[in-house]
């Protein structure tokens, strides 16, 4: 996917996270590729690493600011205390237009992903994120228990039972992600 | 830990103070080394003062660095949402963690190559960059020695993730993982918000530049910053604000601080780090280096790395400024002659950044790509932080600032000819721009359509974590 083809992308993921209803700040159309990019393989060419709220990567936070700069996203301002929502701009949904081969190919991806996380809090896709995170590491077959509790060792403001709730919420996620390997 | 106190005079902080175990670290060879690599490149060219070097900058970091460790760690500052996260005032932990913030704070720029960030990118092998060489030194056996002497003994590891940030570590591709106050710590250093050295260079370059647009309250920002609860979410049903993980942010009364500095940026960006005739210069320096340096690039080893300054380049440099049989005698002789290339096109505020690289590339087309350069800044825009609000909630800055949130992203972008070819590159990019745009956008679309057509599903089969 060439540069322009993945803000494309970027911006029908925002543009959807509105349409869910969700916050869609900048931790949600994180989280939202890291799980894109984990569950269904959209080759988004970031790295994410174990930060803030879980998964995060540098890369989509300066791509984010530089597609803010090409005007193809812009910051909605809320009441405090809240942060800014990302939305996507004309320019950008013009963008999303052209490259449409594109953007029809991973359509159903992005679809799935803004129903199940759309109406989400950050903390819950802290917890989310971080559970398919320790999911990748130490395998798919690994006890719920035992990944549970490495997401609370790496995360301890999350119980070991929200932990649990997270990892299972994901090998569910995993579970519905298989039909795109196919497609 | 160190028992005697030092005092150095210093241009901005007036006095900087460091004990024994600072002073070590001062003395090692990677850090006198830093004497002779000047802060901003051959900036100088353009502004005359811009003498100064990364020494006294680092000095000034570490300065920073402590002030704002004391001040967010004081017992009266801590609020009960973040305690938990915060050595306790007195105990050893609290002791420890000032001392590798002020050492990390100092170490932080001692892998910068000759001229600091001017010639990296094409100028190290793969997978090399100047926080790489950073994090070698401070593996380094010298360094092992200094680490050594202080009890209890850091783990080099430690030092790193503080002075290069999670940021370089994830670039770097190092297995090291943040705990919350592993964050906050190196966001004291080198945090995108209120980082020390973003502090430091802002006040130091607008001295030694006489750009006072670089100048912002930096006693009020340090006096007003804390640790806090990440900024709320909605959503987050039933998560109280000590469930959020803290960072580095600014009490109310300091708001106006945080933006005079966040404006203070967005000026130096474009007055003095993308000043475009700094720009070309860079790219001159980097056509020089990539002749003039055995196999095009620098060493990575740490002894090859501590040999080389702005002294030798310079004299080097200006050898082959005066020998044409020099390689690098053209680049050279523009920068010692001051005979640079001259811009024929900067952004417009309609343009993307894909719409100047595709000018640049068919520019480079017409005219050879000997005699057209690129060059523009990295856009980093202001990121989000909380606030401690008068009701002694954690809030949004974007929330309550109309400044933040209208702060413009910068965008310096500039193409560049050689000065003979002038006025017929910049003649022909202002006719040819708006169908070369629209050609490399139309390509673009083709690409990918064919990756459809021929493929279908182009999804990576190894997940990257």
């Amino acid at each position: 996917m060439n540069r322009l083809a993945q803000e494309a992308v970027i911006v029908g993921l925002a543009r959807r996270l509105n349409d869910e209803g969700s916050w869609s700040g900048e931790t949600h159309i994180q989280k939202a590729a890291y799980l894109l990019h984990g569950l269904t393989g959209i080759p988004f060419d970031f790295e994410f690493i174990l930060y803030k709220h879980g998964p995060f990567s540098f890369e989509l936070r300066d791509e984010l600011t530089s597609m803010r700069s090409d005007r193809l996203i812009d910051r909605q301002t809320q009441p405090p205390p809240y942060g800014p929502r990302i939305v996507a701009t004309e320019r950008g949904q013009q963008l999303e237009e052209r490259f449409q081969k594109t953007t029809n190919r991973y359509r159903r991806q992005l679809d799935w992903i803004a129903s199940r996380i759309g109406d989400r809090g950050v903390m819950d896709l802290e917890r989310l994120a971080t559970a398919l995170w320790v999911t990748r590491r130490l395998g798919e077959n690994a006890a719920v228990q035992e990944r549970a509790e490495a997401v609370s060792e790496l995360k301890p403001r999350v119980s070991v039972e929200r932990a649990a709730e997270a990892v299972e919420e994901v090998d569910t996620l995993i579970e519905e992600s298989r039909d795109f390997a196919s497609t | 830990m160190g028992t005697r106190h030092f005092e150095i005079r210093d241009a901005v902080h007036n006095f900087i103070q460091l004990d024994e175990i600072e002073r070590q670290v001062m003395d090692s060879d990677p850090f006198q080394r830093l004497r002779h690599i000047h802060q901003l490149a051959l900036s100088y060219l353009v502004y005359p003062g811009a003498t100064h070097r990364r020494f006294e900058h680092s000095l000034g970091v570490m300065e920073i660095a402590g002030q704002i460790y004391d001040v967010v760690t004081r017992l009266d500052k801590i609020s009960d949402d973040v305690r938990d996260d915060l050595p306790e005032p007195g105990t050893l932990d609290h002791a420890y963690s000032r001392s590798l913030v002020r050492i990390a704070a100092l170490c932080h720029d001692t892998g910068h190559l000759p001229f600091s960030h001017a010639a990296e990118d094409e100028l190290l092998p793969d997978g090399w960059d100047h926080e790489r060489i950073t994090y070698e030194i401070l593996r380094s056996d010298e360094m092992q020695a200094v680490w050594r002497s202080l009890r209890p003994q850091p783990d080099p590891d430690e030092i790193a993730k503080i002075a290069l940030g999670p940021r370089k570590i994830e670039k770097l591709g190092i297995d090291l993982s943040f705990s919350a106050w592993d964050g906050i710590l190196a966001e004291m250093v080198v945090g995108d918000s209120f980082g020390a050295d973003r502090i430091d260079y802002l006040l130091r370059d607008s001295l030694h530049t006489g750009v006072a647009y670089g100048r912002f309250d930096h006693h009020r920002l340090i006096a007003t910053l804390r640790v806090l609860p990440a900024v709320p979410s909605p959503g987050d049903d039933g998560g109280d604000a000590a469930s959020r993980e803290p960072q580095l942010g600014i009490e109310r009364g300091g708001l106006e601080a945080a933006e005079g500095l966040l404006l203070a940026r967005y000026f130096m960006f474009g007055q003095v780090y993308f000043h475009p005739t700094r720009l070309i210069y860079d790219q001159h320096l980097k056509d020089y280096l990539k002749a003039s340096l055995g196999a095009g690039r620098f060493p990575t080893d740490v002894a090859g790395h501590l040999a080389l300054t702005d002294a030798e380049i310079t004299a080097e440099m200006r050898k082959a400024a005066r020998d044409t049989g020099v390689p690098g005698h053209d680049p050279a002789r523009r920068i010692i002659q001051r005979d640079h290339f001259r811009v024929v096109y900067q952004r417009r505020p309609d343009d993307t950044t894909f719409d100047v690289r595709a000018l640049y590339e068919a520019a480079c087309e017409k005219f050879g790509d000997g005699n057209i350069r690129y060059a523009g800044g990295p856009k980093r825009g202001g990121a989000d932080f909380p606030v401690r609000d008068r009701d002694g909630s954690s809030v949004s800055a974007l929330s309550l600032s109309h400044v933040l949130n209208e702060l413009p992203v910068s965008h310096n972008q500039y193409i560049f000819a050689a000065p003979e070819l002038r006025k017929e590159a910049k003649g022909w990019l202002d006719r040819e721009r708006e169908r070369v745009m629209e050609a490399a956008i139309a390509t673009q679309v083709e690409d990918e359509t064919n990756t459809a057509t021929q493929g279908g599903n182009d999804t990576n089969d190894e997940v990257k974590t």
